[in-house]
């Protein structure tokens, strides 16, 4: 017995069946849609944790000066530390796995525009910032290596701090006072988000950046004539490399400040990779694929349920064929064929489904952090897989049944 | 004379069910040659069905030997039981067991699907067998669109679609009035007088009277052979 005919027989059960067939189909349906759905939602929810904790910054560190560690000190006054940009250059100059590097100030400021006050977070940055925090611009030009050389009073504005601060009138050219001085705005950026991680502060669209240079003009910090900044911004090339670069960071800048390398107390790191790190991301993923492929053997359970009640039903047919000349084995093929054909219909419709419900998630603009599932074509292909082994599975036993049967007994039958 | 079409040597068939075993045969020895047509005639439980599907091979015997065309059928493997079902055989049943959602045409080319015969050839034949049972008019009726005799005619037209060597038709009137009974046994004489070697099974002495040859069985055993001249 050919395929075409096991098909066209598949489809004549499935016609005189149709409410039967149809429910059982709706299981193995709502299965694969399951499969395609979770497995394509657990990558959302995965791109979306990855997208809200760069948005600090993709791939970076920072590093911060903290006191000198107990073991590391017999002096019960643990020496302070701080940052200078010399710090900065010498560890831009030494750095091999950490790909990028810059300085960066803060202060709690209140900023003026006409006749409206806003209190931020005013930061010193240097050019590179734009780039290792991941912003872009919305309007205007970020801060320049000629900004930084000449000390220029200009300002970038994060949305939200434009929003607040300047509201519908000022934009790109608005004079702005920051501790009284005068700024110009030169550049806008685009909006951020809703940062899953940040450095204690404000999110980047609250922000107001400054060049570093400009920043010191404010004057002398903490009592001290050297150019103190708060953090050095360290990007590694691969976040692979996170423990090895903050190996590194710690022996050079350790070497400047005279401390061990091994004293965390003293340079502290912190990066968003410390908690992507910590999430569960794979095991999510595992346990909804998971999820989904137990749905789609619940559907496949239905599948086979109802074939051996149509085995049971069929005995005189199956007598029949047998009497007419047909082979065990094509009984065998007959029977695993439309059990197969069936589930791969449902398969199929179940797929098409969840790609449909897929993309249809996935056309909608959403606020911040709302995971939207991501399809890829591996997922249809997971989903194409399971639906056949569970295809493969639920058609074995109704087959081997009904090749069983005995024809001699059921031919008596009246 | 010509060969034998059937022979059966001490056939014997046992039935175990449960704790009660049932001898439906014992000791069968019959010659049936090609052109005949025998008419197995015997009361209820008597063993004629046992004896139809032996010959059919849908049934192993206990014990004993059959050779079809003189072929010893226990050496023939399970696959080439199925292609001397297929091509040698032609079954027709009491109860027609037709299939109830292929049309008529559809239930006479299934032998032919089995034999790997293309779908215009297999039309083809089934039509011409349809024909020659007179039922050209009800090709793409569902068995349950059909009458009895109908049905019946439908079955013996899947049964002579191989052009087999042998028609084995258990009590093929007793599921019919009996005018259409009349008027398949007239279908399985014609069937016979073109050549055909037919073995029917009846317990209707009337019917049995009008085949040339006539056993009786009872209680498995051969009980008289007779031929009218
Ligand atoms: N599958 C079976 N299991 C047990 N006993 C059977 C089976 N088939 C037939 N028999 C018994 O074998 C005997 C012969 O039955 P059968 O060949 O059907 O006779 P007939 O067709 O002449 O009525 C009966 O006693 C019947 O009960
Ligand atoms: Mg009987």
């Amino acid at each position: 017995m050919v395929l075409v005919e096991a098909i066209r027989q598949a489809f004549r059960t499935l016609r005189t069946e149709k409410l039967r067939s149809f429910l059982t189909m709706f299981g193995v349906l709502w299965g694969t849609a399951s499969v395609v759905f979770l497995v394509s939602w657990g990558l959302g929810v995965q791109a979306m944790m990855e997208a809200g904790y760069s948005r600090a910054g993709k791939n970076l560190m920072q590093a911060w000066p903290g006191v000198i560690g107990e073991q590391f000190t017999p002096a019960t006054d643990r020496r302070e530390l701080w940052f200078t940009t010399a710090d900065v250059t010498a560890v831009r100059e030494q750095v091999r796995i950490i790909d990028a590097v810059a300085g960066e100030a803060r202060m709690w400021s209140t900023v003026v525009f006409r006749e409206k006050t806003f209190s931020t977070d005013v930061r010193g940055v240097e050019p590179a910032q734009t780039e290792l925090r991941g912003v872009r611009m919305a309007a205007g030009r970020g801060i320049s290596r000629a900004d930084l050389d000449h000390r220029r009073r200009v300002a970038v504005l994060g949305t939200e701090a434009r929003r607040r601060l300047l509201g519908a009138r000022g934009g790109i050219g608005s004079w702005i006072r920051i501790k009284g001085q005068p700024f110009q705005v030169i550049g806008i950026h685009a909006r951020v988000g809703t940062q899953l991680w940040r450095d204690q502060g404000e999110e980047l669209d609250a922000q107001v950046w400054i060049p570093l240079t400009a920043f010191f003009a404010f004057g002398p910090r903490f009592g001290s004539d050297a150019d103190i900044v708060n953090t050095i911004l360290l990007r590694l090339r691969d976040r692979r490399d996170y423990d090895d670069a903050k190996r590194e960071a710690r022996a050079i800048i350790g070497r400047r400040l005279r401390v061990s390398a091994t004293d965390e107390e003293a340079v502290r790191i912190a990066s968003s990779l410390d908690q992507l790190r910590k999430l569960p991301l794979e095991q999510t993923s595992t346990v909804l694929l998971l999820l989904g492929t137990t749905t789609l053997l619940i559907g496949g359970i239905g599948i086979l349920t109802m074939m051996l009640d149509s085995v049971q039903e069929r005995r005189q047919e199956i007598g029949v064929r047998l009497a007419v000349g047909a082979r065990r084995r094509d009984i065998l093929g007959q029977f695993f064929l439309e059990t197969f054909v069936m589930t791969a219909l449902g398969g199929l419709a179940g797929i098409a489904l969840g790609v449909a419900g897929c993309r249809v998630l996935a056309s909608f603009e959403t606020a911040d952090l709302i995971p939207l599932p991501i399809l890829r074509a591996e997922i249809v292909f997971i989903a194409l897989g399971v639906m056949t082994g569970v295809g493969i599975a639920s058609g074995i036993i109704p087959a081997w049944r009904a090749a069983k049967v005995d024809p001699s007994v059921t031919l008596r039958a009246e | 004379m010509s060969d034998a079409v059937i022979a059966l040597q001490g056939i014997t068939k046992r039935y175990a069910s449960g704790r009660v075993r049932v001898e439906a045969l014992r000791g069968i020895d019959l010659v049936i040659r090609s052109g005949e047509m025998v008419a197995i005639m015997g009361p209820s439980g008597s063993g004629k069905t046992t004896l139809m599907e032996i010959l059919g091979c849908l049934l192993q015997p206990s014990e004993g030997q059959y050779r079809f065309k003189g072929r010893p059928i226990h050496q023939i493997p399970p696959d080439g039981l199925a292609a001397l079902r297929g091509t040698e055989l032609g079954f027709v049943f009491q109860s027609f067991n037709l299939l109830p959602r292929l049309t008529a045409l559809e239930n006479v080319e299934l032998p032919l699907s089995y034999r790997g015969v293309t779908a215009r050839e297999r039309h083809a034949r089934a039509h011409e067998a349809l024909l020659r049972v007179g039922l050209a008019e009800r090709l793409r009726h569902l068995p349950s669109e059909l009458s009895g005799g109908e049905r019946q005619r439908v079955a013996i037209a899947r049964a002579l679609i191989n052009r087999p060597s042998l028609i084995l038709a258990d009590e093929p009137t007793g599921n019919l009035d009996s005018r259409t009974g009349e008027e398949i046994m007239a279908l399985l004489h014609t069937l016979h007088g073109e050549g055909n070697t037919v073995v029917l099974v009846t317990h209707d002495t009337r019917i049995g009277d009008q085949v040339e040859r006539r056993v009786a069985i009872r209680d498995g055993r051969i009980e008289t052979d007779t031929r009218s001249p």
